[in-house]
């Protein structure tokens, strides 16, 4: 499913965020991504959805080389993967539905496939009966499932995902945590950069640890320690 | 683009114009204005030159007849010639009658009265033809050229050859003027649409997130680019006519003798393009504020 072959990232300013990865993700899989912070696990996940290119390597996402993609291309890329970040980026000025809607207008769905597909998705996340609320009506929770329901309404091949529970307390991440684990169980591949030990050591799921840009550890029923 | 883009991106540019109406206002108002001050330069100098052009039909081409053709040969000519399109009206002046205008005039022409008398008369039989307008001239010209009994033709050759001058001058200046105008508006809305662009910036990055292509994004302002333009024109070409209008009124009250020089045909032509200006400025100005909009899309800057 995402193929990392040899991928280097050296920013402008000479700092070398990503260093010769190489890496395989099959359809399915459900992956971690631990380190401590400015080890690249973003840089790593931007480069996934096309957001940077590497300096140097190749990243295969469903077969296709997306590093030498032409930037037309992108968008419909992007239109495969559901991208859930830790600011919940949501717009202030749209009702719930409207926001999760965002995903299927850009790409010239009819209002009847709109409508039947985000209450389908609002229903996975639990926030049906929300739908005509404010972002700002909602809890940090809620926010981040209504970003959730927005990236897979499409239903995405796979879902990227950079620290969603980050700026929530344990339950409500507990809750998202499940989300994201039903979401796997329709055939979803994940992939979560996390700081979060408890939900990694819990759920024993593959773990990618990555210190100073490089992979230091790949296991399969993995925890979150790296040192 | 499909049906559900459109009636997306239509109702997209009406949220966004009623959030920051101020910046609408800022943009219609600058097409407006500066499409009032385009509309009023050209209609100057329509009428100016519509009012030289009358001038110059006004003047009489004289065409002098060869020696030895009797003035039946004369009163033909000028009967063949009323057919052309360019003559307004012609009339035959015998050398008899040319004289006696000539005896009646004041003492400038003394001189010439020498040596014309009843029994020798050089003066030749002329035509005066009255031309329908100004801008037929050249090709009257051409035509009298090639006649046979005409020797000479005189129609204020120095006179003509200054409106002439004149009248390209007033477009050069009306099309300067345009052109800087028309380059101050753009800058203008280039750079509302570029704040207003700054202040949706976290929607933009949303909209490239879940896969909206360039042209998607850009979409609800180009609608908004045009409709801002087209309210901006339909404005200004209100304002001018009534301003026009107004201003006419006024001048037949100070000038008993003057009438407006411009048809309602024209009027047309001048709000078409003043419209086409206004959607064009509207337009463009957005298209030049979206052409790196994938540059600055980035959820996060690079190397960040």
């Amino acid at each position: 499913m995402i193929e990392l072959q040899g991928v280097t990232r050296i920013f402008p300013n000479g700092v070398r965020a990503l260093n010769n990865i190489n890496l395989t993700i099959n359809p399915g899989d459900f992956v971690f991504l631990v380190g401590p912070s400015g080890a690249g696990k973003s840089t790593f996940l931007r480069m996934l959805f096309r957001e940077d290119t590497p300096t140097e390597g190749k990243i295969l996402v469903d077969g296709k080389d997306i590093t030498q993609m032409p930037e037309s291309r992108v968008p419909y890329l992007r239109r495969n993967l559901g991208i859930v970040l830790q600011d919940f980026q949501l717009l202030k000025r749209r009702t719930v539905a409207e926001n999760v809607a965002f995903g299927l207008r850009v790409i010239g769905a009819s209002a009847a496939e709109i409508s039947n597909r985000v209450q389908e998705a609002l229903e996975q996340v639990g926030l049906s009966h929300k739908r005509r609320m404010f972002p700002t009506e909602l809890s940090g929770g809620e926010q981040q499932r209504v970003c959730i329901a927005r990236a897979i309404v499409n239903n995405p091949l796979i879902l990227i995902t950079d620290e969603p529970t980050g700026n929530l307390d344990p339950m409500i991440s507990q809750e998202i945590m499940q989300l994201f684990l039903e979401i796997n169980a329709r055939g979803t591949t994940i992939v979560m950069a996390t700081h979060n030990h408890n939900l990694v050591n819990k759920l024993r799921k593959r773990v990618v640890a990555l210190v100073d840009g490089q992979i230091i550890k790949d296991e399969i029923c993995g925890t979150y320690a790296y040192e | 683009m499909s049906l559900a883009n459109l009636s997306f991106f239509v109702n997209e540019a009406g949220t966004n114009m009623k959030r920051s109406a101020m910046m609408a206002f800022i943009t219609i108002a600058t097409i407006g204005i500066a499409l009032v001050m385009m509309g009023a330069f050209l209609l100057t100098t329509m009428n100016i030159e519509s009012f030289l052009e009358q001038m110059q039909a006004e003047a009489l081409v004289t065409a002098y007849l060869k020696q030895g053709f009797a003035i039946t040969d004369a009163k033909t000519l000028s009967l063949r010639l009323t057919s052309l399109p360019e003559i307004e009206d012609i009339e035959v002046v015998t050398p008899e009658q040319a004289a006696r205008e000539l005896f009646s005039s004041p003492d400038d022409q003394q001189l010439l009265k020498i040596g014309i008398s009843q029994e020798s008369n050089p003066l030749p039989t002329t035509l005066r033809i009255r031309i329908k307008s100004g801008n037929q001239l050249e090709s009257l010209l051409q035509k009298l050229k090639g006649e046979p009994m005409i020797d000479n033709i005189s129609y204020g050759e120095d006179l003509f050859q200054q409106f002439h001058g004149m009248s390209q001058l007033l477009w050069l200046i009306s099309l300067i003027i345009v052109i800087m105008l028309g380059l101050a508006s753009l800058f203008i809305v280039y750079n509302t649409v570029r704040l207003t662009l700054f202040m949706r910036r976290e929607e933009i990055v949303i909209m490239k997130l879940v896969g909206a292509t360039n042209w998607f994004v850009r979409g609800p302002f180009l609608v908004e680019g045009f409709i801002q333009g087209l309210v901006g024109s339909v404005l200004a070409i209100l304002i001018l006519f009534a301003a026009y209008k107004f201003m006419l009124a006024k001048l037949v009250e100070l000038i008993p003798f003057f009438t407006a020089n411009v048809g309602f045909d024209q009027l047309f032509k001048l709000s078409v393009k003043l419209l086409m200006m206004g959607l064009v400025l509207g337009i463009s100005g957005s298209l030049l504020s979206l052409r790196d909009i994938s540059k600055f899309s980035k959820s996060t800057p690079e190397g960040v």
